[in-house]
């Protein structure tokens, strides 16, 4: 290693370390750390107010099947075997009742609509085989279930009462190879993982330039350190932030889901990408990594030249609407890999670490990812070299230095 | 002091929006020494400093500190000390050192040591752990120099470094400062207060409207000047002036005129042979400032918003 790099590496990591320990030992960090459950609380509190009126309202609606009393048991059965079909509650129809028919089942019918002791969703009535069905503004595939319990029922009366059962076996079956749904799951899971780590974590490097052009500590660090090494050193402090919440948070949910119920491990298997689930995991780190030494060298390079915290606040609309745009494309790569979005997505700096995340669960090949990974980090160098020249124009008042070709040798 | 130049620039220029600040500046500072970089508010001397650090770059003109054409060769082997002085509030003053001294490639663990025992030195044992926020401004602004020294540079650039310190620190910063040329650190510094370069420097530039006016030494810079005579009759009388030099101006009982080319004896043996007598007689060389005064002119130190003192020579 030359001497020159090594000097640079020190003093990018000097800087590095600085902003680290300036960021990570203040008691603001913690505020930091703990915004998720800050937020997951106050979602926790709306979602539980929003269940509470929804469940306040579902637990009050009916399907009702206005039928004689003695097909009530025919149909109650028929009812129960069909909501085994439904993989939780909130997918099942509301629960069935059933009501004496009076003189006047179609009246009988419209009134259930204004009945004080339920909400009815579908209302049958009539005979079995050719039932008629009201249904309300929000009854329409309670009316569908409707139909196919009439059905269920009629069978089952056909048949004297008793429905044949079926006894089968049944074997769970895993898959030699990735299924392309469980891959495009993958696929989005990498990029929202990736969008939604970068969009918490790489804004915060916008002002980070601000705390030295306020301190007038830039000019100490101009004079000693290279003003690239000056950035690089900020954004891979900020990157070390970075981690340390990932990892935080990371151990924590995996503790959560060590207590997941067995049930759902089907469904998580089912999330197998195509380059494997080692391989994708060193993807996806190394991705989030690329994604945030991106955005975080465009950002650090657009925030030095803010002099104002109203300047740097008024940034952030603009930032989030370039994360959530490379965000969209890259999920509509993720959902149709090998098109011409896709390839835009992945050669696109700034999208190319989310959609290539996402490119590892749909594509076995590994290749794309070495020469992804040495383009992103052509273009975090670019990056940081445009905002390290913006900045010696634009703040030090400085022309360009001239290319290292063009200086005199050293002595 | 060794023979080499530790600073060389020739030419330097350097525009901003189309006004060339700097124009066409030549420096060359011995190794070893302690050079002064003078002139009036605005006249370039930080952009000149500047730009031999490489912190911006010159748009003409050849730069050479230290040996190395590009000054970030040997950033590791310069101190600076900025005009506008800036540490981070919440960094301990030994932290705060230590990382100074850690962008020049000093270890922590020996910029810590160091600035523990600088700090000592200077008074400031007490404030090795208090946050720079905590601080005075004298003593952050000593902090801050003991930052640009700790790891021993063989080029100490210090721009206005008496500016807002109270005298005894600005005696202390002289001291300090002779005792880093006495380490063997060439010293450049720049500053508009001419007692302090009159004091200390073993040469210096005067640079003016972004041109460089004076090279040389002190000694050099105040025989541009003639010397003065202060003479003060024993009669008080007007009636002297007749045998005294056309220049001669009168200033309460004294009369002042410069040194005569062929010296004074011959008009004191006229003013006793008129029986003016002698009651006082003295021969003054005039100060550094004056010498400023006179080579970077009147107009443009009032120009630069400062004070010229009355009865200096234009």
């Amino acid at each position: 290693m030359s001497g020159h790099l090594r000097r640079t590496i020190r003093q990018t990591l000097t800087i590095a370390r600085r902003d680290f320990v300036a960021t990570v030992f203040t008691p603001i960090f913690l505020l930091f750390l703990f915004a998720p459950v800050i937020m997951g609380s106050f979602g926790a509190i709306g979602g539980m107010g929003a269940a509470s009126v929804s469940g306040g309202s579902a637990g009050k609606t009916r399907i009702v099947a206005i039928l004689p009393r003695a097909a009530a048991p025919t149909i109650a059965a028929a009812d129960t075997r069909l909501r085994a079909a439904f993989r939780n509650p909130d997918e099942e129809p509301p629960p069935l009742t059933t009501v004496d028919p009076t003189t006047d089942p179609a009246a009988q019918a419209r009134a259930a609509f204004a009945s004080p002791d339920y909400d009815a969703s579908a209302v049958l009535y009539g005979p079995i085989a050719a039932p008629q069905i009201l249904y309300g503004p929000r009854g329409a595939r309670a009316a569908e279930y409707l139909t196919l319990l009439a059905g269920e029922t009629l069978a089952a009366e056909r048949l004297g009462g008793n429905a044949p059962q079926v006894v089968a076996t049944k074997t769970q079956m895993s898959r030699a190879t990735p299924s392309a749904s469980g891959q495009h799951e993958s696929a989005f899971f990498a990029v929202f993982g990736i969008f939604f780590l970068t969009l918490f974590l790489s804004g915060q490097v916008v002002g980070t330039m601000a705390e030295e052009r306020n301190n007038k500590v830039i000019e100490v660090l101009a004079a000693a350190v290279p003003l690239e090494s000056v950035f690089l050193g900020k954004l891979i402090g900020m990157f070390g932030v970075a981690v340390l919440f990932v990892a935080f948070w990371g151990t924590v949910i995996a503790q959560i889901g060590s207590l997941l119920p067995a049930s759902a491990a089907p469904a998580l298997a089912e999330l197998v990408p195509a380059v494997g689930l080692p391989m994708f995991a060193l993807l996806f780190g190394t991705y989030f990594t690329m994604a945030y030494l991106l955005l975080g060298s465009v950002f650090l390079g657009v925030g030095a030249q803010a002099s104002t915290m109203r300047e740097i606040q008024m940034l952030s609309l603009p930032i989030t609407i370039l994360q959530v745009a490379m965000f969209a494309l890259a999920t509509a790569a993720a959902s149709h890999p090998g098109t011409w979005i896709a390839t835009i997505a992945d050669v696109l700096p700034l999208s190319s670490p989310f959609a290539m995340a996402g490119h590892a669960a749909n594509s076995p090949a590994l290749w794309p990812h070495v020469a992804a990974i040495a383009w992103q980090l052509l273009w975090v160098a670019i990056f940081i070299a445009v905002g390290a020249r913006l900045f010696r124009r634009g703040v030090l008042q400085s022309g360009s230095a001239k290319p290292r070709w063009r200086r005199a040798k050293p002595n | 002091m060794g023979d080499a130049s530790a600073v060389t620039a020739t030419g330097l220029v350097k525009k901003f929006g189309g006004r060339r600040v700097v124009d066409g500046v030549d420096l060359t500072v011995p190794t070893g020494a302690i050079y002064g970089v003078l002139g009036p508010n605005g006249a370039g001397k930080t952009t000149t400093l500047r730009m031999l650090l490489g912190i911006i770059e010159p748009d003409g003109g050849e730069r050479s500190v230290l040996g190395h054409a590009n000054p970030r060769a040997v950033s590791d082997s310069i101190g600076y000390l900025p005009e506008e002085r800036g540490l981070y509030p919440a960094m301990k003053a030994r932290d705060a050192i230590a990382f100074l001294g850690a962008l020049r490639g000093l270890d922590r663990k020996t910029g810590r040591a160091r600035a523990a025992a600088m700090m000592e030195e200077v008074g400031l044992g007490h404030a090795v752990d208090e946050k720079i926020r905590k601080l005075s401004k004298g003593m952050a602004q000593l902090v801050q120099l003991l930052g640009s020294v700790v790891h021993r540079p063989a080029l100490l650039v210090l721009d206005e470094p008496f500016s807002g310190l109270d005298p005894v620190n600005q005696e202390k910063l002289e001291a300090f400062i002779l005792a880093e040329r006495d380490r063997g650190a060439t010293i450049l510094f720049s500053t508009h207060i001419m007692s302090h370069a009159e004091r200390i420097c073993d040469r210096l530039a005067i640079i003016a409207g972004g041109k460089r006016r004076f090279e040389g030494t002190v000694d050099d810079a105040r025989g541009m000047l003639p010397q003065r005579v202060l003479y003060t009759p024993r009669d008080p009388g007007d009636a002297v002036a007749a045998a005294l030099p056309r220049d001669a101006v009168r200033d309460g009982a004294v009369w002042r005129f410069e040194l005569p080319d062929g010296g004074i004896e011959p008009w004191l043996a006229t003013l006793i042979e008129r029986g003016h007598g002698i009651a006082g007689l003295s021969i003054e060389r005039p100060g550094l400032h004056e010498a400023f005064v006179s080579i970077v002119g009147r107009d443009a130190i009032e120009a630069a918003g400062e004070p010229v003192a009355p009865g200096m020579a234009a």
